[in-house]
């Protein structure tokens, strides 16, 4: 049976899974673990070791040292943290940062304010699927060159960069490597350490986790100047009270997370949905057809204005664009960025699955498409030929 | 994206979207478009002894432009020709619930209709000639 509301806007955020819930319920009210984990008293230290069990759970799922791992709002706190605490703490080794056109607004925005600090930023290119050539890094990489910043799954069209290959280039020469990591953990099984990686930024509500909590891994012996100062918490890195509720559950959602089972069935439901979709005449799919996450699609219906789309499957969550950018009337930059034009960029869909899409659910939505889109276009009759190019 | 109820309504449901057969007496088209608008729509209606008789449209935009052409093509049924040229957005925007941001894809509609009037006013003439 099919809900009333349909949800396949899996990659701007996840549902809170049951046993998260019940495990931050444990943190909050007067008879829960929920005291100043900073504080040196019994509940303080009941606190303090739900948070240090949270920060193994998610070790553990990463392939890393608990010690490494260091608690933030969110994936975006933690870009800013790599970026611009990696540079300012490293400026007598160079003032270079080496990026993609077709990272999250997170770094993107990060780079262009660092570059108002008089860092120079080598924003690099991709081929037209999206993939980004290790060796396009290599030969970017200067003797000043600090940083490099790479997503690992993009998040609006879920194609997969090599992130190994960069790292080792990276390391190669010496220089620092961070990596998006926020679409990642749940659907591909991740072990830092064979990536060559010094920073990686983690956030919990794409994980079946709570909003507000975030990670980033920091390798030993990197060094990073903080952004926030006030107080000793996470190692003077990211000082500020601890929200323990938020931090149990995003240990909790990443003890949960089973990348092995999870990424065949939602690369399963993702194909599905696909072959659907592309029975209609004339429907693209943007991004590399199998150097992909499991869990988004991202296609273009020629002819069809998105935002009349969106509307004619009013009962389906799905996202014109990056959830960041739905309001903002401006193209997707990455989609721009991969070569469509203005129009084709607003005739795109974002769709990403998660746990608890159903078959049912991809077959209500391929119907309802399979309908909208021949009455959209007929609506459009005799348009000219730019509103399908 | 917040809809208003008639915004949502005629948008699933237009009921003067679509175009006349070939051939099809008093018939007059006019269109407009602006690619940066992401906009395109065409008119087409039935001029009879001066009055339009029936007005229909084909439209690629967004959901406000598509139901503002399906009401100005309602309010254009019945009038006399003269309404081409009087159609006027900028009134009726705020009572479909179209927010101002937005008025630049429905003045298209005005446009499309004022073309429909040059054409008919193109046919009078050569009738005349």
């Amino acid at each position: 049976m099919v809900k009333k509301e349909i949800y396949l806007d899996y990659a701007a955020t996840t549902p809170v899974d049951p046993a998260v819930i019940e495990v931050m319920t444990e943190c909050l009210g007067s008879d829960g673990d929920s005291a100043n984990p900073s504080s040196s008293h019994l509940p303080g230290r009941r606190a303090k070791a739900r948070v240090e069990v949270a920060r193994s759970q998610i070790a553990k799922r990463v392939g890393v040292p608990s010690e490494t791992v260091w608690f933030t709002s969110g994936a975006t706190e933690s870009n800013n943290m790599a970026l611009i605490g990696a540079m300012r703490a490293n400026m007598h080794r160079g003032r270079h940062l080496i990026t993609s056109v077709l990272e999250h607004k997170a770094v993107l925005d990060t780079a262009h304010a660092l570059e108002a600090e008089g860092v120079e930023v080598t924003y690099v290119n991709h081929d037209p699927d999206g993939i980004v050539d290790p060796d396009q890094i290599a030969e970017a990489i200067r003797d000043d060159t600090v940083l490099v910043s790479i997503m690992h799954v993009n998040n609006e069209t879920g194609v997969l960069q090599d992130i190994a290959a960069i790292g080792q280039r990276c390391h190669e020469r010496g220089v620092l490597f961070h990596v998006d990591a926020a679409q990642s953990t749940g659907k591909i099984a991740l072990k830092f350490e064979d990536w060559s990686v010094d920073l990686v930024s983690l956030t919990a509500h794409k994980t079946y986790g709570p909003m507000g909590i975030g990670a980033i891994y920091i390798s030993k012996g990197v060094s990073l100047d903080p952004m926030i100062h006030g107080g000793e918490q996470e190692g003077g890195f990211r000082p500020g009270t601890l929200a323990t509720h938020q931090i149990v559950g995003f240990g909790k959602a990443f003890e949960l997370a089973d990348p092995d089972s999870d990424g065949p069935l939602l690369s399963a439901r993702r194909d599905r949905l696909w072959a659907g979709l592309n029975a209609i005449e004339g429907v693209s799919l943007n991004g590399h057809p199998a150097q992909r996450s499991p869990h988004v699609l991202n296609v273009t219906f020629p002819g069809v204005e998105g935002a009349s789309l969106q509307l004619a499957l009013a009962n389906v969550a799905i996202s014109a664009g990056s959830a960041c950018n739905s309001d903002v009337p401006d193209p997707s930059h990455v989609l721009r960025g991969m070569g469509l034009s203005d129009v084709l960029a607003e005739s795109t869909l974002r769709f990403s699955l998660g746990r608890f899409t159903t078959e049912a659910e991809i077959d209500y939505v391929v119907g309802r498409i399979q309908d909208e889109v021949p009455r959209l276009r007929t609506l459009a009759s005799g348009a000219p030929a730019w509103t399908a190019s | 994206m917040d809809y208003s109820s008639e915004v949502e309504q005629r948008f699933l449901s237009p009921s003067r979207a679509g175009e006349f057969e070939k051939g099809t007496p008093g018939l007059v088209s006019g269109e407009a478009a602006d690619r940066t608008l992401n906009v395109w729509i065409r008119f087409q209606v039935q001029v009879l002894d001066g009055a339009i008789r029936t007005a229909r449209f084909n439209v690629y935009g967004c959901p406000y432009t598509v139901a503002a052409a399906d009401w100005a093509a309602e309010w254009l049924e019945g009038r006399p020709s003269a309404a081409l040229e009087e159609l006027a957005m900028f009134k009726r925007y705020k009572k479909l619930g179209v927010p101002v941001e937005k008025l630049g894809k429905l003045l298209l509609i005005e446009d499309a209709a004022a073309a429909c009037w040059r054409g008919l006013e193109s046919l009078e003439r050569q009738k005349r000639s």
